[in-house]
């Protein structure tokens, strides 16, 4: 199964996207992370991949619900599937004004917010956050597929 | 997708046994900052949180235990997780929490 799951992602060059518009309210999260979980599984993502992918991507969801309050209330999720790698796109139209202070937790320091970007950089080969004023905040992730 | 909380106070003990069935996120995150709230009028006591029905957990989830422990530290207590399944061991070690909630 997972032979064959490689296999067909090989010979599918062809770039394959997914969006996803989702209402900026909370209980839509489990859904997202749902979404999240058989987009990947279906890519060929091993389960501890699945994972990350799946809390980096409601990491990225919560902040776009939290600091860009959109004005229709919705903000945008884009599965990217390339023929190597994953790449979510998760973007708010909200002010853009999300200046944050990305900083390894410090143990003693008992922080309680601003963990969740620490979180998408630790599980996600690469990711780009671009905040233009007015224009929303973009955090783009990527995964690569058989990166182990 | 939702937070069961089973809280049960152990007398011989002095701590809080807190069961938690299900997932912790922006949503959830609100009833867990509650239950803590609730404890510490009850009983400012050390909180054990049994984590092996708990399948999810996010920063928002963490952000509120982290609150939970600065109060609770006030009182010279602590807050401890066990049984903590893989995937929230792996968040937990990622932001160092491991090292605050996790007792070897």
């Amino acid at each position: 199964m997972q032979n064959l799951k490689k296999q067909e992602i090989i010979t599918n060059t062809k770039k394959q996207q997914i969006k996803l518009s989702v209402p900026n309210e909370p209980e839509y999260l489990s859904v997202v992370r749902l979404t999240t979980s058989g987009i990947a599984n279906r890519v060929g993502f091993d389960l501890e991949e699945i994972e990350d992918i799946k809390l980096a991507v409601a990491e990225a969801c919560t902040n776009a619900m939290t600091h860009g309050k959109a004005e229709n209330g919705n903000y945008n999720i884009e599965f990217t599937i390339e023929k190597e790698s994953m790449i979510i796109e998760v973007k708010d139209s909200g002010k853009g004004c999300m200046v944050e202070n990305i900083r390894k937790p410090q143990e003693r320091e008992l922080a309680e917010g601003g963990l969740g970007v620490f979180i998408i950089k630790s599980l996600m080969d690469k990711v780009e956050i671009s905040s233009k004023l007015g224009k929303g905040t973009t955090i783009k992730m990527m995964k690569k597929i058989g990166g182990k | 997708m939702s937070l069961d909380i089973k809280t049960t106070y152990i007398e011989r003990e002095t701590v809080w046994c807190v069961e938690l069935v299900g997932e912790i996120d922006i949503y959830t995150a609100n009833k867990f900052r509650e239950m803590f709230e609730e404890l510490y009028e009850k009983k400012r006591e050390n909180i054990e949180i049994d984590a092996k029905n708990l399948d999810y957990i996010d920063s928002t989830g963490l952000g509120v235990m982290i609150g939970a422990l600065k109060k609770l530290r006030k009182e010279n207590k602590k807050i401890t997780i066990i049984n903590v399944k893989s995937n929230i061991k792996r968040v937990l070690e990622i932001t160092g929490i491991d090292k605050i909630f996790i007792e070897n």
